[in-house]
């Protein structure tokens, strides 16, 4: 359903332009999910965020289609009603991404309030979905603000707003980056739930990839715009093919490691094992 | 030790609550004042009897009368009324050309940023009272034209503040959250980006209540405003100048209505701003 073929991505320079991605190819089939991981700065997000054209600065080229429509050159008008209705976005940090003055419910409604769904039938949606995400008095908390929310019941609250409006495509961008452990695995539990239920592709993006294991069926990984190893889970697990993948995997620090043991960079990892 | 001292006492509040609602309190009757004070006053306050002039102040004239023998209590009524809306007039026109300005300079390319701005830092050139000065010999002298002089020169200061803060707000994550779900542009605008950035207006509008007031009243004063029959407070306080040694209640109880309305709305802007803000209005830190 979703395809990006050589996709290049360049941002405005004090000289010029900058290419940070440089020309990505990523398939997505209906109800998958993928995981697209590798560091901070090897483009994965631009990658992902490229599909929703939010970044005014950037510059596209190459194509990338939903469900056979190209998007890349489409009127900002298009692509605003391809936001939110078919892609849903999962954003990093659920402290900064909700409205602090708006009432959480509020915001949940949002997305179907601006196309037209009676507010009654929205906020009956709404109630009806926090709840399925397991937030407790989901009617009364709808009209609590995001201050009085926990990390974790934020994160639901923005799960929410990307998949009330039923979109077809879910991107996450580090959806648990800013949660800590216990409920990062909570929240990744729900978002494949819902994503199951709901036969949503999800795209996932994040640099941990300890939580991909359990989540995702495919993986990408990603260093400096490219793209240098695609491959299944498990296989990927089993026998990393790039040394940069190996080198992801064995940075991941290990709980029963030596702690005398410096932790390794994931550069010195990839060298020492070409 | 010194532990147990921390614990016991706790921190001080900056200003405390009763203050802010006393100052809400006088807001009120200040405005309950401006709308059916007239009607209150027991004298026509243009009324002139010279055989009352300078009267000092008894039950029959609470705050004595001015040297044309008019009642300086029913004048200050009268004025609370010409001075309050002739304050709230500037600060609508202020806060509607200034938050337009300021967010189309936000929001807008880099040209329209430029060309606005220029324009803003030219009205923020121009000192109000020379201004009103030439309004005064252009209109001819009245609260009008102090009016249009003091709302000339102030709003730049506006579009400067809601220009920074509206740029700061747009990049905020839920903004951008806001537009992934297919917001339109206009209703971010107006429901994500000014109900966060007004915060800080709101606070500035209740401290600049006073400031305008004294602007419009100093004005009247030297001549370019409200002129002398009128009982706005600075015009008061001007045609009862020569009297500070005979007849100190003339000039004293406008000046107390204006030093008192100040103050009030300088307290009342700490209220206003916990009052808007979600995270604070509930008691619970964020």
């Amino acid at each position: 359903m979703l395809e990006i073929s050589d996709l290049r991505v360049s941002y405005p320079a004090t000289e010029g332009r900058v290419e940070v991605v440089h020309g990505v190819d990523l398939r997505l089939e209906r109800g998958s999910r993928v995981a697209l991981v590798g560091e901070s700065g090897s483009g994965k997000s631009v990658t992902a965020r490229a599909v929703l054209q939010l970044d005014q600065d950037a510059a596209y080229s190459g194509s990338i289609r939903l469900d056979g429509e190209e998007l890349l050159g489409m009127s900002a008008r298009r692509i605003r009603s391809i936001r939110g209705f078919k892609v849903g976005l999962v954003f990093q940090d659920p402290l900064t991404s909700l409205n602090p003055v708006m009432r959480v419910g509020w915001q949940i409604m949002q997305p179907l309030v601006i196309r037209g769904v009676d507010k009654k039938e929205a906020r009956r949606r709404g109630v009806e979905l926090l709840e399925r995400l397991g937030v407790a008095e989901a009617g009364v908390r709808f009209d609590d603000y995001p201050h009085q929310f926990s990390g974790g019941m934020r994160q639901r609250v923005v799960i929410a707003i990307a998949v009330i409006a039923e979109p077809e495509l879910l991107i996450a961008d580090e959806p648990t980056t800013a949660l800590d452990v216990r409920v990062q695995a909570q929240v990744l539990e729900l978002l494949r739930d819902i994503a199951e239920e709901r036969g949503l592709s999800v795209l996932l993006i994040t640099h941990d990839l300890g939580i991909v294991a359990g989540f995702a069926e495919h993986v990408v990984v990603m260093r400096n715009g490219l793209v240098v190893e695609r491959n299944d889970v498990d296989t990927l697990y089993a026998s990393p093919s790039h040394p940069y993948t190996r080198g992801l995997l064995r940075a991941v620090p290990k709980i029963d490691g030596d702690p005398a043991q410096r932790l390794l960079s994931v550069d010195e990892i990839a060298e020492e094992t070409q | 030790m010194s532990l147990k001292i921390a614990l016991r006492r706790p921190p001080k509040r900056r200003r405390s609550p009763l203050a802010e609602r006393i100052a809400l309190v006088v807001i009120a009757l200040l405005v309950l004042l401006a709308v059916f004070g007239p009607s209150f006053a027991p004298y026509d306050p243009l009324k002139v009897d010279l055989a009352l002039a300078l009267l000092p102040p008894s039950p029959d004239h609470w705050f004595g009368t001015d040297m044309n023998g008019r009642d300086v209590f029913s004048r200050t009524l009268a004025g609370a009324q010409i001075t309050l809306s002739a304050t709230a007039f500037v600060l609508v026109v202020t806060l509607i050309i200034g938050v337009t300005v300021g967010t189309a300079a936000a929001l807008g390319n880099r040209v329209v940023d430029e060309i606005l701005m220029r324009i803003t830092d030219v009205g923020l050139a121009l000192p109000s009272i020379i201004l009103a000065l030439g309004f005064a010999v252009a209109l001819g002298p009245g609260l009008l034209s102090a009016i249009i002089a003091v709302a000339a020169t102030w709003w730049p200061g506006y579009a400067r503040l809601v220009r920074s803060v509206v740029r700061e707000v747009r990049h905020a994550d839920y903004v951008e959250a806001a537009t992934a779900l297919g917001v339109s542009r206009w209703r971010l605008v107006r429901k994500h980006i000014l109900p966060n950035s007004l915060d800080a207006i709101y606070v500035q509008v209740t401290l600049d209540v006073a400031s305008v007031m004294l602007v419009i009243s100093g004005l009247s004063f030297i001549g370019a405003g409200a002129q002398v029959p009128s009982p706005e407070w600075g015009a008061m306080i001007a045609g009862a100048a020569g009297n500070v040694t005979n007849g100190w209640w003339s000039l004293f109880f406008p000046g107390l209505a204006m030093m008192i309305t100040a103050m009030a709305f300088n307290l009342a802007g700490d209220w206003v701003r916990v009052r808007r803000d979600p995270t604070l209005r509930d008691g619970i830190a964020r």
